[in-house]
């Protein structure tokens, strides 16, 4: 099978703070991975170095087959990202920000109303940025992510904002997208339910290292646990550092 | 045109710089303060230095009317540099107060398209700009710019050089101080102002700034500007020199840029911004 994702020894340090510690991993294409995990664990910063946003300070990555920091442009072409806590530019318009990141794409002429219309807002097409509700933002950056139909999918956090309605109708459609296309699926979240329908294998990681991997059922069993709730649980009741990309941190962390 | 030029052996897309020039357009439909960088402040500062022109140039004695003129052509060229500069900077500051840094990080558009794609709307800005400067001077003040001759166009391509190297060195301070270093997309023009004698010769600065002034590539723009008001045609020596010192000055400062960019993904900066 192709490996859309290929890390070794990640590492990952904010001055005395060890956020990622040597991690490897492997995705493969059409796999529907979560990465999971305690506050602090280093789930983002890991995202982060495989979107070429952070780099390691040890280890290396490619992503489609192209080699980080040199293959970044290339890598990213086959990539989609969206996270829940990132707003829409509030000077666009709903559909001139979706057409403005299928053009960076490469996509001349986005189908825009299409796109919306697999998750089903298809009627916000026209409203500004600073007119959605929280939940109508993230939708939209769903749907910015999944514009150009990337190999990769990542999402962090896609679902925290949303209600239980709005976040099966996106777990519907990522299912379908990853369905229908083969996109492989890479995502964060503290929503252990969401995660053992929409995901077949996840990661667990605690102190910057992973801790399980496998199926759901498999990790909660490996961790005495009936469900990946009690596996979270019993992860996060460790005493882990804190690190600064933690959702709703907005600190910095001195080099 | 193609959808993808080449620059130094890879592609640029032509797609995405547009698709970036079209973002800053919208910007400036939507939030009409940024007009003021374009209508307002070119007006006021014309009203400004027109007035003192009025002011000094009563008899039209020749000293006045020498000191009337350089005001009127140093405002003229100085906004060339301003608005190049703050078109640039405030670009790229728009997507740190919009958060939306680490959206377009991830995204495959390389730096150098982004920057294209700013620059190419701010030279649109700058037209705005210089058509309200032009014809403020023209019906308060009737200075007539074109009376400057086909001259002034390469002294005003190296100013708009000038704006941009100092752009890029402000973007390169945001990215490595975070929006705290905002101020400077602002305040640096008004160090770079006086030391690049904008109204005067730099023989009228205190001595011990004048090796400063010497230094800069505007200061000898400016000396070509108002050589032009003189009438003593296009001093290519000094515009020559000013085009060496945009290359000198701009190569040190795109390797403070990359230093920095280097820097913000290093220490992760980018939490700043999500």
């Amino acid at each position: 099978m192709d490996e859309v994702v290929r890390a070794s020894a990640l590492t990952k340090r904010f001055g005395d703070v060890t956020a990622v510690d040597g991690i490897d991993l492997v995705v493969r294409a059409g796999e529907r991975v979560a990465l999971l995990g305690p506050n602090g664990a280093g789930k983002t910063t890991t995202l982060l170095m495989l979107l070429g946003v952070v780099a390691p300070d040890n280890g290396w990555i490619e992503v489609a087959g192209h080699r980080l920091p040199k293959g970044r442009s290339a890598a990213m072409s086959e990539v989609g990202f969206a996270a829940g806590y990132l707003p829409l530019p509030e000077r666009l318009k709903v559909d001139e920000y979706l057409r403005f990141y299928g053009q960076l794409y490469g996509l001349p002429d986005p189908d825009v109303e299409a796109a919306l219309d697999r998750f089903g807002v298809a009627h916000l097409a026209r409203a500004r940025g600073t007119d959605l509700s929280s939940g109508q933002r993230t939708l939209v950056g769903i749907v910015k992510a999944v514009l150009h139909e990337p190999r990769l999918l990542v999402l962090d956090e896609p679902t925290a904002s949303l209600d239980p309605d709005v976040a099966l109708r996106v777990r519907s459609g990522l299912q379908a997208l990853c369905r229908d296309a083969g996109t492989t699926l890479l995502v964060t979240s503290h929503n252990m339910v969401e995660v053992e329908r929409m995901c077949d294998r996840v990661v667990f990681i605690a102190s910057g290292r992973i801790v399980a991997d496998g199926t759901p059922a498999d990790v909660a069993a490996s961790f005495g646990g009936a469900d990946l709730e009690s596996v979270f649980l019993r992860l996060a009741a460790q005493d882990l550092p804190e690190h600064p990309f933690e959702r709703g941190q907005e600190t910095e962390r001195p080099a | 045109m193609s959808s993808a030029v080449a620059l130094h052996g890879r592609q640029l897309s032509w797609l995405r710089v547009k698709a970036v020039s079209r973002r800053h357009y919208y910007v400036l439909l939507r939030a009409p303060h940024r007009l003021f960088d374009v209508t307002i402040w070119p007006l006021v500062d014309v009203l400004l230095f027109g007035s003192i022109a009025a002011f000094v140039n009563p008899g039209h004695a020749t000293a006045g009317r020498l000191a009337a003129g350089y005001l009127l052509s140093g405002i003229l060229l100085w906004h060339v540099v301003y608005q190049s500069q703050i078109a640039l900077a405030t670009g790229f500051l728009e997507e740190a107060w919009t958060r939306n840094l680490l959206n377009l990080m991830v995204t495959p558009m390389r730096e150098v398209e982004y920057v294209a794609g700013v620059m190419m709307f701010g030279m649109v800005k700058l037209f705005m700009g210089l058509t309200v400067v032009t014809l403020t001077a023209l019906g308060f003040f009737a200075f007539n710019v074109t009376d400057l001759g086909i001259g002034l166009v390469p002294v005003a391509a190296v100013l708009l050089v000038v704006g941009w190297v100092i752009a890029l060195f402000v973007i390169a301070l945001v990215l490595r101080f975070g929006t705290g270093a905002e101020a400077l997309a602002w305040g640096i023009l008004f160090v770079v102002m006086p030391l690049s004698g904008v109204f005067y010769p730099i023989a009228a600065l205190p001595w011990i700034l004048r090796p400063v002034a010497e230094a800069l590539p505007s200061t000898h723009a400016f000396i070509a500007g108002r050589a032009l008001f003189d009438g003593r045609g296009v001093l290519w020596g000094e515009l020559g020199i000013a085009l060496l010192g945009c290359v000198v000055g701009g190569a040190i400062v795109l390797t403070f840029l990359t230093r920095m960019l280097s820097t913000f993904r290093t220490r992760g900066y980018i939490s700043r911004y999500t």
